[in-house]
């Protein structure tokens, strides 16, 4: 398993992950504990515990790193990590807005119209 | 002899660069007159996926998303209420479905008529999935806008552009000043009530160069 480290990303700047599965399942639960402080029927909650239970099953049945990224099909596994990072912070910072909650203000009447 | 050939050669190598085709259609008469309308064909497809994405994020964001639209040419808009500003670029960027991690162009529109008056235009591209998204909120002269600098590094010189022509003030913002105008300029040129050629005359000299103002105010 440690041997079949790819060279690069090819991507600069960002570095070969080793052991991405070990790092991705640590992600996964804390945006599933994160995704726990918003109520259930938010639909912000629903839609991501289906895209990080569906990813995170795809991460603990296959073990190899280069069929994985064909499964997920978003990616490479260095990509897959940083957007993983990037719905964490996302699911904390919902926890704050509550975005889930009716509209705060409507516009006037005319705001939107076009043409004028 | 030889420059007429060598004239020919160059002439023969210009004319290759251009495929050959082109060269015969320009000039054949009109064998059968096009009947059809020249309209862009309608792209079901696009259309069909751009309204699931905007009703995705409408589900996901009701508190700040007002209206919902896709034009004509498969462009997905969507406005906002300007307190959701932050929260829906930070969404649009991090969220896996989303990933519009590149701003693409911040802009305003004057339109004096309306109760407010300037709206701001937040052009996203998302490079995982090929698409872009319009975000658009509203605000008057004197209201305050959260800067999208936090979420966007980009935005910093557009935003100090739109406060430079439009007079958009942008809470939190690192640097706002003028970019575009005069050092000592007054005005805000974009708004639809700034004349087109200003309101003060310029004289600008190139020995010795500097800019002289004449005084003459209109």
């Amino acid at each position: 398993m440690a041997g079949a480290l790819k060279k690069t990303t090819g991507l600069v700047g960002l570095a070969v992950a080793e052991n991405p599965h070990e790092h991705l399942r640590i992600l996964y639960t804390k945006i599933l504990a994160a995704l726990q402080d918003i109520p259930k029927d938010a639909a912000y909650r629903k839609y991501t515990e289906q895209i990080v239970n569906e990813r995170f099953n795809m991460v603990k049945t296959e073990p190899n790193v280069q069929k994985l990224e064909d499964k997920m099909k978003s990616g490479q596994i260095e990509e897959v990590i940083i957007q993983a990072e990037s719905e964490l912070s996302l699911a904390r910072k919902m926890a704050q807005w509550k975005p889930w909650e009716p509209l705060v203000e409507e516009p006037p009447t005319d705001q939107w119209r076009w043409p004028i | 002899m030889l420059a007429a050939a060598l004239g020919l050669a160059r002439a023969g190598l210009r004319a290759a660069a251009r495929p050959a085709v082109l060269l015969h259609a320009r000039f054949e008469g009109s064998s059968t007159t096009e009947t059809r309308p020249t309209v862009r064909p309608k792209d079901e497809v696009a259309q069909n996926q751009l309204c699931a994405f905007g009703e995705y994020v409408a589900e996901i964001l009701p508190k700040y998303i007002q209206q919902v639209q896709v034009t004509c040419f498969n462009e997905l808009e969507i406005f906002i209420h300007p307190d959701g500003i932050v929260p829906i670029l930070t969404f649009l960027r991090d969220h896996t479905n989303a990933q519009f991690k590149s701003l693409a162009d911040l802009t305003a529109i004057d339109v004096p008529t309306r109760q407010y008056r300037f709206e701001i235009v937040y052009n996203l591209l998302s490079l995982r999935f090929n698409s872009r998204i319009r975000v658009k909120t509203y605000t008057d002269e004197l209201t305050p806008v959260d800067s999208a600098v936090s979420v966007h590094q980009a935005a910093n010189w557009y935003e100090r552009e739109v406060w430079d022509m439009y007079g958009i003030f942008f809470a939190n913002h690192p640097d706002l000043r003028r970019i575009l105008t005069d050092y000592g300029f007054e005005g805000h040129p974009f708004r639809k009530d700034f004349p087109l050629s200003g309101y003060v005359e310029i004289i600008v000299l190139n020995f010795p160069s500097r800019s002289v103002s004449t005084g003459k105010k209109e």
